[in-house]
């Protein structure tokens, strides 16, 4: 059967990805029941990741409380007494779309709760350059079209964004640089697989350097000149040096949590955005950071225009306040510092730590995974999947139109959310 | 329910009515005529000795879109010295929450977001949802867009260009279009520096003025009430006033809107360089009527500038303070860069600018022409228009503050010499009846049977102007009462005000191939569609009539 008339009997739908910060709208899925599948999933390496969230035999479909299978009713009930009781509250956000993170801040307002992101930790590493010195940034497009010089710190990126090789960097379809005339110099511990891909397309060099010495390898770079905890001969060192100034629109692009093992990540991410301003002065060049794929930068930017604070917040006396060490989510439910925490899950597929010390709450998607039952599990539906909803792109400057693309009658977050008020 | 607002002393410029006693009667959200209705009233609102105005409507403000959130988010330690009993973000970048608030309390019952880039319209929109109480809107950002300048430099008809205006304004749910540093933006992307109003540019080989010339025309031919929007070319460098006669010639009469004019009125004389060239501007301004402007007035203190005009951020990010600045290229469609910054009353620089901004506004022989704004937050936070309101109402005020200044800009402005004093007459049109004119909202900046009964009530008694206009007693939004003795009552939300002038859908054909190519999105999920503003985003849409139905 040709794929067009595989997808013609099978109902396709486009649809726009919620589970990676690229947030792909080219995808067409094939829908029988309730059941989606890809028909090119071998063409795109996220297929089956995107697959995994169909319902299947563990499914949670049905609310929980203690494990026993209850109403979305008693669940509600059982959860507003457990508010009541409990003093201090967490909500942790795992992933969610704009619509739920409104309603999670009306929810807080309501009930003085401390609002946090999953990866706060790595969003505000790349918000402390904001904060620090500010930087030059660009967004997909300009990189898809422009970007004849690309610089990728780190080792995981590409394989927690699949697309962003072939659908941004490495596009058949630009608008000024055809790939043949393209660089792509790797900082970091690449795969071979990876070198070899690129290397089909375009110009590729590796530079295996650990990661905490990204500060010293652009320094080298910039006074052209070797640095010998680098271990990488003068030549190198001038070799890029010469294909830096030769580039026209050079884009440097990480992703924060690739840093996590070093010691100096805000240094290094300090270090890559000074590099690039100081290229502005004669040249063009801009940073791209990547974001996570739990909504990250949806929640940022939602928190950022309501309260002016990207993360870790609490209701108090009448409005939000921030404090970065107070309201760690993480840190509160490591230490007991917070009695009810309630975990919200549209898009996550790790599994949640719960700690089972403490009163533990999930909303969350049908196949959520947790490291012990929650006290109480609500199944909510996935923004892109059962309900519409919006989005925010890594760049931070495109939002995308979720749709919906399959009927299975869960309620949305704001609905749980509405009913806990 | 109605209201009766009784004895008030009225200024409703649309209906030539100034200081005059006279009841008004609300229905139903609207301002009905007493012969109307039979029922009886369910609220007195005694306005003896309380003069009465439209609620005011701020034309060109900066309250939503990527680059308002990168200043909040860029300027933390703002937001916690500024803590207030509405949330802890400063007034330099306030949340949605505090922007609402904060209008509402002054009596702004309507404001535009001018400078709404298409591909973050989305995030524009979602924003002003969040923003409670008044209704807004936004001008689309064209000029240094790829497809628009491929269209140019292919000498693309303007029937074409005018079908491409027609779609972004219906696809970004905007009621303008505005076009900042023509096609310098663009350039910077290509590494260009700067860009004069004839200059061409490297990659398109394009000036400004084909840019002006085009979208002014296409903006005239579809009929849209607001002329084109026009952030011009040198924001902010010493001389730029020719820079700017050029941009108004490159209208070729047709009706054009000169924003921000202060930060466009420079000269290049005397020994620093730097001098005023407002009597130069105004002689414009006063002779061609088709040419309207907003002043973006600064004001002493701290603040933080933002602006799609990449090019100019850029060269400016050496003024930056605190030392943090950031800049963005943006889709191929344009950019923003986030400069914050303190006007300094010890500086020769920006106390030439406070005067500069003064003299426009004094000079301006027809309020109906130039509009009261401080480019907020690029020239002060909007939460000094009641303070610039005094500053053109009182000349001993304006004058003691100037002799406060450093005395070398005595030689270069006129400031002093000016003896106007605005009236109240005066501020009634350029805060409402103008902007409401000049954006074709027929419904709102009027007191007029049938228009939207959003009314500001101040206490005469007050005699401090500042305060007056700081504090109205009433604030009454959509039939609402809102505020009520200086205090909030009441959460409403406003509504969007959008323009949707037709066009011939086969440009959506060569969009189509154009997304498909070369953008990240669909072209179908480019388009914001009525049913998400309404559901998604949150805003309910009022599409505003176009002046005549499309001329090419």
């Amino acid at each position: 059967m040709l794929m067009a008339e595989h997808i013609k009997n099978n109902n396709p739908k486009s649809l726009v990805c919620p589970f990676c910060p690229l947030h792909c709208d080219d995808i067409v899925v094939s829908t029988n029941n309730e059941k989606f599948s890809l028909p090119n999933a071998n063409n795109i390496n996220c297929g089956k990741r995107i697959e995994s969230f169909n319902i299947n035999k563990r499914s949670l479909l049905v609310p929980r409380i203690k494990n026993i299978e209850t109403t979305v009713s008693s669940a509600l009930n059982k959860t507003k007494k457990e508010i009541i009781k409990n003093k201090e509250m967490l909500v942790l956000n795992h992933g969610t779309d704009m619509s739920g993170v409104r309603s999670m801040l009306n929810f807080a307002s309501h009930h003085n709760a401390i609002i946090d992101h999953v990866n706060s930790k790595f969003l505000h590493q790349n918000i402390g350059v904001v904060q620090r010195t500010g930087y030059m940034a660009t967004s997909l497009m300009e990189v898809k079209n422009r970007a004849d010089l690309i610089l990728i710190f780190g080792n995981d990126i590409l394989d927690k964004t699949p697309r962003l090789l072939d659908k941004i960097f490495l596009s058949s379809n630009s608008l000024w640089t055809k790939n043949s005339k393209k660089e792509i110099i790797l900082i970091g511990a690449f795969s071979s697989s990876t070198v070899a891909k690129i290397k089909k397309k375009c110009s590729v060099t590796n530079i295996k350097i650990k990661l905490n010495l990204i500060p010293e390898f652009l320094n080298a770079i910039d006074n052209c000149k070797m640095n010998k905890d680098l271990k990488i001969s003068n030549n190198v060192i001038i070799r890029i040096s010469k294909i830096i100034q030769k580039a026209k629109y050079m884009v440097a692009t990480w992703s924060a949590s690739d840093f996590v093992k070093t010691s100096n990540a805000e240094i290094i991410i300090n270090s890559i955005a000074k590099f690039i301003v100081e290229i502005n002065n004669y040249r063009r060049a801009a940073c791209l950071p990547i974001s996570g794929s739990l909504g990250d930068a949806t929640s940022s930017q939602v928190l950022t225009w309501t309260t002016g604070f990207p993360s870790r917040l609490k209701y108090l006396n009448g409005s939000f306040n921030h404090d970065k060490n107070s309201f760690n989510g993480m840190e509160l439910i490591k230490n007991k510092n917070i009695e009810l925490v309630i975990h919200i899950n549209s898009l996550s597929m790790n599994k949640l730590e719960l700690n089972s010390k403490l009163m533990n709450i999930v909303i969350g998607h049908p196949n959520s995974k947790f490291s012990s039952m929650p006290d109480i599990f609500i199944p909510i539906g996935i923004p892109g999947i059962d309900h519409k909803g919006i989005m925010f792109r890594t760049d931070n400057v495109v939002s995308v139109h979720l749709k919906k693309i399959r009927d299975v009658k869960l309620p949305t977050l704001k609905y749980i959310f509405d009913g806990l008020i | 329910m109605i209201i009766h607002l009784k004895s008030g002393k009225v200024f409703d410029p649309t209906n030539k009515i100034f200081n005059k006693e006279k009841d008004i009667f609300i229905k139903n959200g609207k301002i009905i005529d007493r012969s109307d209705f039979n029922e009886k009233v369910d609220r007195v609102i005694n306005c003896k000795d309380k003069i009465v105005m439209p609620g005011a409507i701020d034309l060109h403000t900066h309250i939503g879109g990527g680059k308002v959130n990168i200043a909040r988010l860029m300027l933390e330690e703002f937001h916690i010295e500024d803590h207030d009993r509405f949330d802890s973000s400063a007034i330099i970048a306030p949340s949605t929450f505090k922007t609402g608030l904060k209008y509402i309390e002054m009596g702004y019952t309507t404001c535009f977001e001018p400078a709404l880039l298409p591909i973050n319209a989305r995030q524009a929109h979602s924003e002003m949802a969040d923003i409670p109480f008044i209704d807004k809107g936004g001008y689309a950002l064209l000029g240094n867009d790829d497809y628009f300048l491929e269209l140019l430099r292919k000498k693309a008809s303007q029937p074409v260009i005018n079908d491409y205006v027609a779609f972004i304004l219906k696809a970004t749910q905007s009621i303008g279009i505005k076009v900042v540093n023509p096609g310098g933006i663009n350039a910077f992307k290509f590494n260009q520096r700067a860009l004069n109003v004839d200059e061409k540019s490297k990659y398109y080989n394009i000036t400004p003025r084909d840019i002006i010339s085009k979208l002014s025309k296409a903006i005239y031919d579809l009929g849209v009430p607001h002329p084109l929007h026009v952030h011009c070319s040198n924001l902010g460098i010493p001389g730029n006033f020719l820079s700017t006669i050029k941009t108004i010639k490159a209208a070729n009469g047709l009706p054009i809107h000169l924003t921000h004019i202060q930060f466009q009125s420079y000269g290049n004389n005397g020994d620093k360089r730097f001098s005023s060239a407002a009597v130069e501007i105004s002689e414009y301004l006063n002779k061609i009527d088709n040419l309207t402007c907003d002043v973006g007035q600064i004001m002493f203190g701290q603040t933080v500038t933002m602006s799609g005009d990449s090019m100019s951020q850029h060269r400016n990010r050496k003024h930056a303070h605190p030392n943090k600045w950031m800049c963005m290229d943006i889709e191929c469609d344009a950019g923003c860069g986030v400069v914050p910054f303190k006007y300094s009353d010890k500086s020769f620089v920006n106390a030439l600018q406070w005067a500069i901004g003064l003299e426009i506004f004094l000079l301006a022989e027809d309020p109906w022409k130039v509009f009261l704004t401080t480019d907020h937050p690029n020239g002060a936070p909007f939460t000094s228009y009641p303070h610039l309101i005094k500053l053109l109402m009182d000349k001993s005020f304006r004058n003691d503050i100037l002799h406060q200044l450093p005395k070398e800009i005595l030689k270069h402005t006129i400031l002093h010499t000016l003896k106007r004093e605005y009236t109240l007459n005066e501020i009634a049109i350029m805060t409402r009846a103008a902007p409401a004119k000049i954006l074709g909202l027929d419904k709102k900046g009027n007191l007029s049977n049938g228009s939207d009964a959003d009314i500001t009530i101040y206490d005469k008694k007050e005699n401090d102007i500042e305060k007056m206009f700081s504090h109205p007693i009433f604030v009454i939004k959509d039939g609402h009462v809102v505020v009520e003795n200086g205090k909030i009552k009441k959460y409403i939300w406003g509504k969007t005000h959008t323009v949707k002038p037709e066009y011939d859908a086969s440009i959506e054909k060569s969009l189509d191939k154009f997304f498909n190519k070369y953008h990240t999105m669909k072209l179908e999920n480019y388009i914001i569609e009525d049913e998400e503003m309404n559901t998604l985003i949150g805003n309910e849409i009022i599409v505003n009539k176009c002046k005549y139905k499309r001329k090419q």
